[in-house]
């Protein structure tokens, strides 16, 4: 059983400016977090700090309470599965599996029990004499799995353990790491990815990174938290963007009352919204955002007349379980909305839909793109 | 009709390929088939006939008297310095290759660079200081003598050769090996060396194939039969038969013979280590 903290750790190669900024984080023992975020946010290199990979350039990193700043690689008890899968091509599959286990000078007879139990909890046993080259794309990652799991670790590292397979496998796989993870509860993971279904899938606990200038100003941490309060609680329009798919919609407008009860919003086509948000951050007049979930849209019946939006359907997806109406605000051309509608729902191309937005699903933004807290989330998802 | 025209224009080409193909092809070849051929004649029938004429009668003779003769020592003395000296390039230059491949070390760079500089350096500017300092050491006239310097001259070509080939094995393999346990030494050995195996052939048959017709430094460093390889053997024979011919191509025949053996063997590895690199795979 192995906890994670990182303290103010920042990462910056020679001569350019920080990848990773003010990270600090605490990962439980047996916890499962997710490093989300999209390319080029740091969270392989963060990952790859935790491994001892990368040296880190400020900051305190420790495992177990012990501090690793200097502590080499093979001596943090991590196991680290690679985006590649990292399988010596020259080695069988017994031979891959038993390979860390040979370097910690265990006899035989344990490594041979352990391989051949590691091999078993992932159906390899048929395949330990091939080499990596006779191997499918599913069949190397189980191998590169065993070889992080034999070592029984204090900590599992998933580098993109599931980028290079299909998407039936991709899933098969999520699955089997989710149960392995529970096998090995003792263990902590930390697993990197850049799909959010994945994430949101997996973790205990998400860490969703940003890139560029608001990682200059705020840290690349964005936001940790439960899956369900990211999705639920974005702290900023990053965040509420990034979780959740289709994104969420952004409208722009004006506040036209706000208080700790709620905020009104004008949009700039003139219709009028409420969000259940705490608005005491903001006043009458100023500028804001509202946010809304595709998913929070519906149709509007014909007689409704608050609480819409009015957009043309442009484009409508139809994939069975859902239909993905992609439309404009009515005055706004530039300005789309996306709507997740039931899967046999009635619209052309070209009509103006009322789409009904409810006030407990509303998020709204304030002028620096933060959001307000939310009133009644925490009873409705319960 | 411009369907037509692109095939014949292909057609063209290949015959032309073919043909400068064939040319080169005769180049190469009909020497050696001159030397196999004239290697059987007798000493009258080589001056008698025309160059090109097969010989009348298959004669022996002259491959039995050079076997006779102090070509196994020769031979012998070939074998120890040409394998010693490969078996030394392959593991020092695989060592150092994979030292500029991945590891990280102050003036890395500017030694790799320096290493690569010395392919230009002209054996023959070497060979007097190379000849004192052989003979300094005591080493003047003995199949050692040799080593050191075909070492030296192989080192370059085939650190140069090995850094490319093992900047393409994935860093993945050496993080995946750091974490379970290697240190720097462990890596190379357990993971670089193996998976270098084309590389290392590569280098080694392009070395045996060098050294095996080295002269010059096995010229200069050795004098007497007992010690010296057999490119001097050639030499030697062409003092001993000045005027027969035949004697001379059978001792010809005999030295290429195990280089041909190790070429066809490993062609096919060596064009595959000289090509990595140039390909994204």
């Amino acid at each position: 059983m192995a906890s994670i903290s990182l303290r103010n750790v920042h990462k910056a190669y020679q001569g350019n400016s920080a990848v990773v900024r003010n990270v600090d984080l605490d990962i439980g023992a047996s916890e499962f977090c997710v490093f989300l975020g999209p390319s080029g946010c740091g969270k392989s290199t963060l990952l790859r700090m935790i491994a001892g990979l990368e040296a880190i350039t400020a900051g305190e990193l420790s495992i177990d309470g012990q501090v690793v700043n200097d502590v080499h690689p093979s001596k943090r008890r991590v196991a680290m599965v690679f985006q590649s899968y990292a399988l010596y091509p020259h080695m069988s599959v017994y031979e891959n599996i038993a390979f860390g286990l040979r370097q910690a000078k265990l006899d035989g007879l344990t490594i041979d029990r352990k391989v051949r139990r590691a091999a078993t909890s992932l159906q390899l046993d048929q395949l330990l004499d091939r080499k990596p080259a006779a191997l499918s794309g599913g069949q190397r990652q189980r191998v590169a799995i065993g070889r992080a799991i034999v070592r029984e670790p204090g900590v599992f590292l998933f580098d993109e353990p599931l980028s290079n397979l299909d998407a039936a496998l991709r899933i098969q796989t999520r699955t089997e790491i989710a149960r392995l993870h529970r096998e090995f509860n003792q263990a902590s993971a930390v697993y990197v990815t850049h799909d959010q279904t994945e994430a949101m899938a997996l973790a205990d606990k998400i860490v969703l990174l940003h890139a560029g200038a608001d990682m200059e100003r705020d840290g690349s941490i964005a936001q940790v938290g439960s899956p369900l309060d990211l999705y639920h609680r974005p702290k900023n329009r990053f965040v509420a963007g990034f979780i959740g798919s289709p994104r969420m919609n952004f409208v722009k407008g004006t506040v036209l009352e706000a208080n700790a009860g709620g905020v009104s919003l004008r949009l700039a086509s003139g219709e009028v919204l409420a969000a259940s948000v705490d608005g005491r951050g903001l006043r009458a007049g100023d500028d804001a955002t509202l946010g809304i979930r595709p998913e929070h849209l519906a149709i509007a019946g014909g007689e409704a007349t608050g609480q819409i939006v009015r957009a043309q359907a442009r484009l409508i997806e139809r994939f069975g379980e859902c239909t993905y109406l992609h439309a404009a605000l009515a005055d706004q051309a530039d300005a789309h909305v996306v709507a997740k509608l039931s899967g046999d729902v009635n619209v052309e191309r070209g009509r103006t839909i009322a789409l009904w937005a409810p006030p407990h699903a509303c998020h709204v933004f304030d002028g620096d793109g933060l959001a307000l807290p939310r009133l009644d989330v925490a009873e409705r998802s319960a | 009709m411009i369907a037509l025209r692109i095939r014949e224009h292909a057609l063209a080409k290949r015959g032309v390929s073919y043909m400068l193909a064939l040319v080169w092809l005769a180049v190469t070849t009909l020497p050696f088939l001159f030397i196999i051929v004239t290697s059987f004649k007798s000493q009258e029938e080589s001056f008698s006939s025309s160059v090109w004429d097969l010989p009348q009668r298959i004669d022996l003779s002259q491959y039995e008297s050079v076997l006779h003769g102090a070509f196994f020592v020769y031979l012998r003395n070939s074998f120890f310095v040409v394998g010693l000296s490969v078996l030394l390039i392959v593991l020092l230059s695989s060592m150092a290759a994979y030292a500029f491949a991945r590891l990280d070390f102050p003036f890395g760079k500017t030694l790799f660079g320096l290493v690569v500089a010395a392919m230009i350096v002209p054996i023959h500017a070497t060979l007097v200081p190379i000849y004192l300092l052989i003979r300094n050491i005591g080493l003047y006239d003995t199949a050692f003598a040799l080593v050191g310097p075909y070492v030296a001259f192989g080192l370059p070509i085939s650190i140069f050769i090995l850094t490319e080939f093992m900047r393409q094995i994935p860093r993945e393999l050496e993080e995946a090996a750091c974490l379970d346990g290697c240190g720097p030494l462990k890596i190379f050995w357990r993971i670089y060396f193996p998976l270098s195996t084309p590389g290392l052939a590569t280098v080694a048959i392009y070395n045996a194939v060098a050294l095996w017709n080295e002269f010059i430094f096995a010229y200069v460093l050795t004098s007497t039969p007992a010690h010296r390889t057999l490119p001097l053997a050639i030499w030697d024979f062409q003092g001993q038969y000045t005027s027969n011919v035949p004697g001379m191509l059978a001792v010809v025949t005999m030295t290429s013979l195990p280089l041909i053996a190790v070429y066809a063997f490993g062609q096919e590895r060596v064009i595959k280590g000289m090509m990595a690199g140039s390909l994204k795979g």
